[in-house]
Parts: structure tokens; sequence; C-alpha cells
């Protein structure tokens, strides 16, 4: 029995408990987490298959490059929620108590919780990938709002216009052009 | 960096009560007040805009001001209460459905995991029985004896300022789409609840802006843009231009014709920016290929109607626009573009505003003698409609390999699907033009995804909230991006063209947003065409 056994016998918990740790951070938690189906659920269907792709990465400390899939995944859409960075970021981090919690309750395998440091670092480099991933989405976010400025549609809300704040007489002068 | 201890790592993430801190909510729902802060609402309308609407003619925009929602402060008229409640009262008397949603709703939840909102947020009060119940509440308290008797406990709440905010809120986070309403084994068209908090709203001056500035717009020039007749006209003759470089033809076309057989209506979005520009291109190498006898309008030169995100009278006004041109100018019937809400209004809200058209003829077409017998009220013919007729009928020829560049999959438009039931024509279409694939079941046809910004929620100040609602639809994309190599999603909707557009470039990149005329274009093979080598279509710059 090694600590690569002791990862292989708990993944499915482990990753399970970090499934439901990152939805409780949500007002709706119990069904991000109840349903499966990944279309009727995106949030959930998401971040369980980021997360469950992510840990077995970090067991055998993948670099941070192949990592940048999963945590795209989920800083994606954290990103865009209602979570200030350091929220949206934060349950990477639960997996390493999580996982300590797990070893402990498991008497044979309780001794591997002082065999972690490799996982421990393997999930700092992960938290250190998910800040730049975050910024990137925001980055990418700030690009579209600007995109969309420049295509033209913000003149819908900046055009002169209403004919009734011109004396009737003057009907005629000029607006702002509309942004051809 | 230290391990740290699941509880304190819960605190850091979760703020208030949830199961992650192992505490029970506290609160009821009804008691948590919402925070306005910048990025969770779109600007409130200008004052000169909301005064400007009101002193026009058929148009009830009351009380306008400066005001923010940031501010404890929203400066409401000082019988603020007695407004909402007896224009609550006026409605409940007027329109029967709402009285009846009001009443049916049984709680049975079948509705509240269907919404977009809810599944990018989480957050409960965008279940739409949870949206609903915001309006139901204060119904409960004024206007039945249950609620008279038993208060609270039988789910009233008081109207106050705090329950008029989170009106504000929710109303504005709510497409108006209609997916709750094809769950609900009661048909509430929760969209409807939206619509009357939204009215109610207005009539105490709280609008939004991208709202209530293009239905200024539109109620002077005819279009969101304000854009001037001459204008318009402009810019349809660059798209000519454009038409004739790429294949040869130039399209023969004319504005404000009398006598014409068609009327052709369309979002003005599709004349003045991308990648509408390329489907209003589409319609006329389309319309020129058959020899149409058509004219476009520059009064009538706007599909869209905001109106329909505001109240009843200035939908009304709207759509009733585009049939005194019609009559004006003489026309047998209308033929409508690729537009979402145009649709709802005309298949849902015309007939019973401003029709039947009966100054106008059954659409039949000129080139098939189909009879749009679906149209007999409206005389309204959808493009698609009239595109697939066409198809069906051996009247078009085209070349698919000129689309050989797009690997496409079909967006349904909301209104175009839940509203008018088209779900098939521009499926038949798509078969002809291009290759393409479905994205999964539960998220297509009725049960389609909104792209998360319509009923004027399509502004910038909220883009975070656009990404977030628009995650259903995003990741269904994703999904045949991934598996099939998707690299175009089409729809027939304007607001989808320009909304989808930036969710693509948010959540799926190599993917562009396309019409579905503008596919049809692509590979139509036009009579006495010199086309050029065209890699992108009708995109290619030469």
């Amino acid at each position: 029995m090694d600590l690569a056994e002791a990862f292989r016998n708990h993944r499915d918990t482990i990753v399970n408990k970090w499934v439901a740790f990152t939805l409780s951070t949500y007002a709706s938690s119990s069904f991000f987490l109840r349903e499966r189906d990944n279309f009727a659920n995106p949030v959930g269907g998401n971040i369980r298959d980021a997360l469950g792709r992510l840990f077995p990465l970090l067991v055998r400390g993948a670099a941070a490059t192949e990592m940048h899939g999963p945590l795209e995944q989920i800083l994606a859409i954290r990103a865009v929620q209602d979570f200030t960075p350091s929220q949206a970021l934060a349950p990477l981090n639960a997996v390493k108590h999580i996982t300590r919690e797990v070893f402990t309750a498991d008497r044979e395998r309780s001794r591997f919780v002082t065999e972690l440091y490799d996982f421990d670092f393997a999930v700092d480099l992960a938290v250190l990938a998910a800040f730049d991933i975050y910024m990137g989405c925001r980055e990418r976010l700030h690009d579209v709002r600007i995109a969309e400025i420049k295509s033209g549609r913000d003149t819908i809300t900046d055009s002169g216009c209403p004919s009734r704040l011109l004396p009737a007489q003057n009907i005629a002068v000029p607006q702002k052009d509309s942004g051809v | 960096m230290s391990v740290p201890k699941l509880q304190q790592l819960a605190e850091s993430v979760v703020q208030g009560p949830t199961l992650a801190t192992g505490a029970i909510p506290t609160r009821e729902w009804t008691e948590l007040p919402v925070v306005f802060k910048s990025g969770n609402y779109a600007y409130p309308a200008k004052a000169e805009k909301v005064a400007y609407l009101d002193s026009q003619s058929g148009l009830h925009f009351p009380n306008s001001r400066e005001w923010s929602p940031e501010d404890e402060d929203w400066k409401l008229p000082e019988n603020w209460k007695e407004i909402i409640i007896k224009g609550l009262a006026e409605r409940l008397d007027k329109f029967r459905s709402l009285k009846i949603f009001m009443d049916c709703c049984v709680r049975c939840g079948a509705c509240a995991d269907k919404c977009h909102f809810f599944l990018g947020t989480g957050d409960p009060k965008n279940m739409p029985v949870l949206r609903a119940e915001l309006l139901r509440s204060v119904y409960r308290n004024d206007f039945t004896l249950a609620g008279k008797i038993l208060g609270k406990m039988a789910g009233c709440r008081e109207m106050t300022v705090a329950v008029l905010k989170e009106w504000f809120m929710y109303s504005y986070q709510c497409t108006e789409c209609r997916r709750c309403s094809v769950f609900c084994p009661y048909g509430i068209d929760t969209a409807e609840v939206t619509m009357m908090l939204r009215e109610l709203l207005h009539l105490v001056g709280v609008g939004i802006n991208w709202i209530l500035e293009p239905v200024s717009n539109s109620n002077r020039t005819g279009n969101h843009m304000g854009l001037q007749p001459h204008t318009f006209k402009d810019n349809v003759e660059f798209l000519v231009d454009d038409v004739e470089n790429l294949t040869g033809v130039r399209p023969n076309i004319s504005f404000n014709r009398k006598g014409a057989e068609i009327l052709f209506i369309t979002p003005s979005a599709d004349v003045f920016a991308e990648p509408g520009l390329y489907t209003a291109m589409g319609y006329m190498a389309l319309f020129e290929s058959l020899g149409l006898d058509y004219t476009w309008s520059t009064y009538a030169s706007e599909g869209g109607n905001f109106g329909l995100f505001t109240n009843n009278e200035a939908m009304k006004k709207l759509n009733a626009k585009m049939y005194a041109e019609a009559k004006r100018l003489g026309v047998k019937y209308i033929i409508g573009g690729e537009c979402g809400h145009m649709w709802r209004v005309i298949h849902q809200y015309m007939d019973t505003m401003n029709g039947p058209a009966d100054f106008l003829e059954v659409p039949v077409s000129p080139i098939t003698g189909t009879v749009f017998d679906n149209a007999a009220s409206t005389k309204m013919v959808h493009i698609s409609e009239f595109t697939a007729d066409l198809i069906r009928h051996g009247k078009l020829k085209f070349d698919k390999s000129r689309n050989s560049h797009v690997k496409a999959t079909w967006h349904d438009s909301c209104n175009t699907a839940r509203a008018m039931g088209l779900l098939d024509e521009p499926r038949y279409i798509l078969d002809h033009v291009v290759d393409w694939v479905e994205m999964p079941e539960n998220t297509i046809r009725e049960q389609t995804f909104c792209c998360g910004s319509g009923t004027g929620l399509n502004t910038d100040e909220i883009m975070e909230l656009r990404m977030r609602s628009g995650l259903p639809r995003a990741n269904a994309v994703k999904y045949v991006h991934d598996k099939h190599g998707v690299n175009m999603l089409a729809c027939v909707c304007a607001i989808d063209r320009a909304t989808l557009t930036s969710l693509m470039n948010y959540w799926n990149p190599d993917v562009r947003v396309c019409g579905l005329t503008e596919l049809v274009a692509n590979a139509l093979i036009i009579p006495g065409e010199n086309r050029a080598e065209l890699d992108d279509g009708l995109r290619t710059l030469l």
C-alpha cells in the first residue's frame, strides 16, 4: 500500500467532496449538486467534470500547462459570477483539506497525511495558474465589451434626438450623426 | 502556502448563511434586500427620454427624473404606492391572463430550474416561480381575501420600497424567453408576469435607458438607432454595392415605393451592424434572384419592437407603424426579416392590439403560388417560411460547397421558436445550403436556451450578467464545437446575432454567428452571376 494507492482508493470520495464544497458557494447548491445532465445544469456539470479531470493531474504533479483546460473550465464560469477574485479561486484550495480529512478517517491510510507535500505543492501551482486564468477571463470579458462598443451599437443610446427638445421652428437642426 | 481549514475557507468564500458554513438561513427570502452595485443593473433611463416619450400621443411614461439604483432614495413620486396598487388593479381587470397567472400557480417547481438566469447564477429569486412570487405576494396581500385574513401566513407582502427595488432587480434579470412556460403544467406565461412588473415600474418612472432610448428613437424616426430616412437609404445602398462586388449581380432595390407587391421589414440592426449586415445582403441577393416586386421603407425601418419590453401602449404603437406604412404604400402583404420579438408581437399580440390587418391580402408567394394561411390575419410572412417554400418547389439553385468553410449549428431563437413555432423551416433550409449539426436535445426547439441578453438587456454595463445567463446556451454550443468542429452559430434574430457574437467571443471564440439568409445567399446560384472566389461567403474581403 502506498500513497498512489491511497489516492486511487479515495479518488471518488475526495472529488465528490471537492465538488460539493465548490458548489456550496452557490445559493442554490442543492440543485447544482443533484442534477447530473450537463446541459440542464451547466455550472454543476462543468465543475464536476473539471474537478474530476484536475484531481489526477494534481496527484501526479502535472505541469501547470496541463492543468489549463480544467482550470479554464471552472474559472471562465466563476469569473463572470458574483464572486470576488479570492472567492472565485478559494475552492481549489479545499482539496488539500478534504484529502487530509478523507485519509485521516481511513485508519489504514491515515499515515499518508504526512506525505502530502508534493500534492500540496501541485495544488499551490494550480492555484497560481488559476489566478492567471481568472485574469485572462476578465481580460477577455473586457475585450468582449470593447468589441461590442466598437461595433457601433452603443449609438443606440447616444444618438441625438428627441425632436420634442427642439423648438418647433428649429426642427431641422442637424443631430449628431448616428454612427453609420 | 499553508493548508487552510475547510471551515475558514468556507467563510472566506461564502457570504451569509448557507450550507457551506453549516448555518441555517435565519431570514425568509422575502426579507433579504437586494443590493445594487456597478455591474448588476442596467443604467436607468435618461430623464429627457422618459419625458419625451410621455409627451407623445398614445404613450404613458410619467414621473421622469434622474435617479440611480445605487442611491437609497430613488426619488419616487410621493404617492408611488398608490400608483402601483392602482396600476396593478387596472391590469388585473384588463388582462384576464394576469389574474389567472396570479391565482393558479401551485408552486410545483417544474419551472424552477429551467431559467437560464437561475442556471447561470444559482440565485433562487431567478427561479421563475419565485420571480413571479415577487408580484404574487403583493397581489395576495392587496387583492385576495385569504391575504387579508392570513397575511404573512399566506405568503403576503406589503408593497414597500424594498419590494419595488426587488422588482427592478429581477424583472431585468428575465429575458421573457418563455422557456419556463414550456414546462409549466398550467401554461403560466411567466414572461407576462415580468412584462407586468416592468409596466408597473414604468408608472413610477423606473426603467432602463437601453430600452427606452430605442423606443424613443423608434417613435420619432422609425428605428432604434434614430437613423433618418436618407441615412437608412444610404446604408442599404452600401450593401447593394457590396453584393454587386461579390456576386456580379446588382440588387435592384426601392424605398417607399407605392404599389409594390410586398413591403419588406427587418430589424434595423441588419443594415448597420455586423454580422447582421451580411444577412441583409443575403435578403437582397435572394430577392434579386427571384425578381421579387418588393420595397423597403425608410419609415417602417425597424422590425424590432422594444415597446414589448416596456408597456402595452408602446408595443401597440410601434407595431401599428409597420401596418400604417403597409397601408400607405398599398402593398399586398409584408415579408418580415430575421427578427425575434417582432414575431412574438405579430403572433401573440398584434391581432388584439392593431389587427386584423384587413386592408392587406392573405400572403401568396408570387413565385410558387403557395398561400400562407398561417398569416391570414397578420398578413406577414417570415422570410424563412418564404424561403423554405421556394426550396420545396425547386425554385432556388444552390451550390452547397460554397459554404464548405462553414460547419454550422442551429440556435432556435426564443421568440420564433416558442412564440410562433418556427422550428422546421430553418432546419429544412439548412439541410439544403450547409453542413450542420444539432445541439443536444434539451437545448433546442421548444426547449431552446436564450442568448441571455434579450428583452433589451443587451447592454454592456451588465456584461458579466449576460455572460452567466448565456452560459447554458454557450455550453451547448461548446459541446458541438468540441465534438463536431462547429464554427458557426446560425439563428434568425437580430438581437441574437449581436449578443451571441459577444457570448461566443467569451465562451467559444472559434465560433462565429450568422443569420440564416446569409448562409442561403452564400450557397445561392444567382442567374447572371459573375462571382469571385468567395472563401468566406458574403464576408469575403475582396
